[in-house]
């Protein structure tokens, strides 16, 4: 069982990666390319046959084999602040080195930004459009702040040009049929995913399987082959022992590490476990809604970090309470001022970590264990 | 009713509010903007505020409303479109009918007067258009130094002069600043004293005030206004680098300036995306650039130092 989800596993991302390196010695795509930011609606994209590209999770990807360090000083030489969010200067730094540890991406025919989740993001691409002369589309979310008529209207304005734009520039024509049976898989992708991510609180289960697992939510979640990944995952972790009720389950409140080996600071946490995050359900998107417009729009406008601070808040608790965590990690992530909040209005006791999660110095371990021990006494 | 609000976005056709100018308060919140913690310490520290309205533009003003979370008085966060296209206007000025509808519950008034505001309003820009295109002739010290001193009283009571008092101005070389909030009287002086002349800006409270197309008062006000916001000097947290970077280029050149002075306050992500394709732009121009960091940890000696240097290079 274990060796049917690792090669699926195996398979997406071979799949997605498998041209990098090719692109970097000048290969041309087949397909046109749209560089696009994690909570894009890729089904529309898919449907045209338009390759998409995630610059955010090849930064994950740069941080995790370690190279992350070089190519932040090379997008700061050309001028990017390091202040920025590091998946930008990580990824920048490697386009501008014309090199990176799984090749390059294809060149985009178009960048699509979405501010579901940051407002960071449309900025990046706006300064990547300036370097590729490529046209730029900012599709605007309002998320809980504008009434749900009001916002329908604006959002779906909006899918319906980016489907008039894209049909231009793939040459193909979305078909309903097609957007249809796309949606459905991703949704089929998120039911599958949450039982996995059911299975971190009584199983013992790494949680490097889990913020490594939830990359191919984002990357694939419309493909039919995602809900198959996560299906044979948790049939395989299912089995595992029940997790060990004598470590202290914390909840990890914020993004992985990503240039850590296990994504987490497991060398100071052995009488933890870690039995819960908020990053692994972020993309656990509500396809709710009678028809395919009405579908994108609930779960790309309603996004975990698109919803007013009250629900926000109140998710955040009820996910915290089904961990059964008797103790939180926050992690202020340099790179991600709206995850900040996350860590207030926390009923328990909790430590807060300076961190990024591509850039490694950030963290300074000593501190962070000192504060693990101060916690340690508490509880 | 003393409403803090942050930025020139909130549109002043609704009511008078207490525009934020700078306090030193007790939040301070790691990598993260320090005029929005600020902002954030009046809210909650100055008695006299009792409700704030800011804008949903950037990371630092998306989350005050979660940093805020035990603030139980007038709070409101006004999106602002990234777009610019025609689904943009009704949806901003519904925004805009839901502030005024906001105001009116919580203070429990009825705020009747737009159309009186819109056309004070329209008057005030028309003569700040005016100043800004005869910036060359003026000190630039002075004229920033009015703008401030009138956006800090109620709309009835400000008052532009059609003329600034005359008033020497270095004539060394044209230089263009650009920045993210309201920029101190402190570096602006340095500038001057360091002999540049600043000839145009890219400042929120100057010359995107003074951009702003007079609001119609015929038709739907709501929309009226929602235009004018868009159609104003676009800043970079509008998602628009294309357009702020044309409009730019013409100004710079038409102006034939030497050099920019890009301020930057410490975590401003928008304008830490914008400088570099600014810079690239600039390289392009063969126009130098200097770019000043605003934070605690600068000294205004270090700043002097580098401003004199720009100076001397140009």
């Amino acid at each position: 069982m274990e060796q049917s989800y690792l090669q699926l596993q195996a398979k997406l991302m071979r799949e997605y990666y498998r041209d990098f390196s090719k692109y970097a010695k000048g290969k041309l795509p087949e397909r046109k390319v749209a560089w696009v930011t994690a909570f894009t609606p890729v089904e529309i994209l898919e449907a045209l046959d338009i390759e998409y590209i995630y610059p955010e999770s090849y930064a994950a990807v740069i941080a995790a084999s370690g190279k992350e360090q070089g190519f932040l000083q090379e997008s700061e030489k050309g001028g990017l602040c390091r202040d920025c969010c590091a998946y930008s200067g990580c990824y920048n730094g490697a386009l501008s080195a014309g090199t990176a540890p799984r090749g390059l991406p294809p060149r985009p025919d178009v960048l699509i930004a979405t501010n579901n989740q940051c407002n960071t993001l449309p900025g990046w691409w706006n300064l990547l459009a300036q370097e590729y002369e490529v046209p730029l589309i900012v599709l605007d979310y309002p998320g809980e702040y504008a009434d749900r008529e009001q916002a329908f209207s604006y959002v779906t304005a909006q899918h319906k040009d980016l489907i008039a734009q894209m049909e231009k520039l793939s040459g193909n024509r979305l078909e309903e049929n097609r957007l249809e049976t796309l949606l459905q898989n991703s949704r089929d992708s998120v039911a599958a995913w949450k039982k996995v991510v059911d299975l971190l609180p009584e199983k013992d289960i790494e949680p490097t399987v889990l913020f490594d697992g939830i990359s191919y939510l984002i990357t694939f979640r419309c493909k039919p082959e995602t809900a198959e990944f996560y299906t044979a995952m948790y049939e395989y972790y299912a089995t595992s022992p029940e997790a060990d009720r004598e470590r202290k389950p914390v909840f990890w409140l914020g993004y992985p590490l990503w240039y850590h080996p296990q994504r987490y600071l497991k060398e100071l946490l052995p009488d933890f476990r870690v039995c819960g995050s908020n990053y692994i359900t972020w993309w656990s998107l509500d396809y709710d809604g009678e028809s395919p417009m009405e579908q994108l729009f609930t779960a790309y406008n309603y996004t975990f970090l698109n919803l007013s601070a009250k629900t926000k808040r109140a998710r955040l608790q009820d996910c915290i309470a089904r961990s059964g965590a008797k103790a939180a990690i926050s992690l202020r992530n340099k790179s991600c001022k709206c995850d900040f909040v996350s860590a207030k209005y926390i009923d328990l006791p909790q430590i807060e970590l300076e961190i990024d999660m591509i850039d490694r110095e950030y963290l300074d371990l000593e501190r962070a264990g000192k504060q693990l021990d101060i916690l340690r006494e508490i509880l | 009713m003393n409403i803090l609000s942050l930025s020139g976005f909130i549109p002043e056709q609704i009511c008078d509010t207490i525009r934020f100018f700078g306090y030193e308060g007790k939040q301070r919140i790691s990598h993260y903007c320090r005029y929005a913690s600020d902002y954030i310490s009046q809210i909650l520290e100055d008695p006299q505020i009792d409700g704030a309205v800011f804008p949903r533009t950037c990371d630092s003003s998306r989350i005050i409303q979660g940093l805020l979370g035990g603030y139980n008085r007038f709070l409101y966060s006004l999106p602002i479109p990234a777009r610019r296209d025609g689904s943009a206007i009704p949806y901003l000025a519904d925004s805009i009918r839901q502030y005024k509808i906001a105001v009116e519950h919580y203070y429990g008034i009825g705020l009747t007067d737009i159309s009186e505001r819109t056309k004070l309003i329209n008057e005030r820009n028309k003569t700040l258009r005016e100043l800004y295109d005869h910036l060359p002739e003026l000190s630039y010290g002075v004229y920033l130094d009015m703008i401030h001193g009138v956006l800090q009283k109620p709309l009835r009571e400000q008052r532009v002069p059609a003329e600034l008092p005359s008033c020497p101005y270095p004539d060394g070389p044209r230089v263009f600043v650009v920045g993210s909030t309201q920029t101190g009287s402190g570096i602006i002086r340095q500038i001057e004293a360091a002999g540049l002349h600043i000839v145009g800006d890219r400042l929120p409270e100057s010359h995107r005030l003074s951009s702003a197309p007079d609001v119609m008062l015929e038709g739907n006000i709501f929309e009226n206004i929602a235009l004018s916001i868009l159609s104003s000097m676009p800043l970079p947290s509008q998602d628009d680098f294309a357009r702020i970077l044309a409009k730019d280029k013409e100004e710079l050149l038409r102006k034939q300036v030497q050099g920019v002075i890009f301020i930057t306050q410490k975590y401003c992500e928008p304008y830490d995306y914008l400088f570099p394709a600014y810079q690239k732009m600039l390289d392009e121009l063969g126009i130098r650039s200097l770019r000043v960091a605003v934070t605690g940890s600068q000294g205004e000696n270090e700043m002097s130092l580098a401003i004199g240097t720009f100076a001397d290079m140009l």
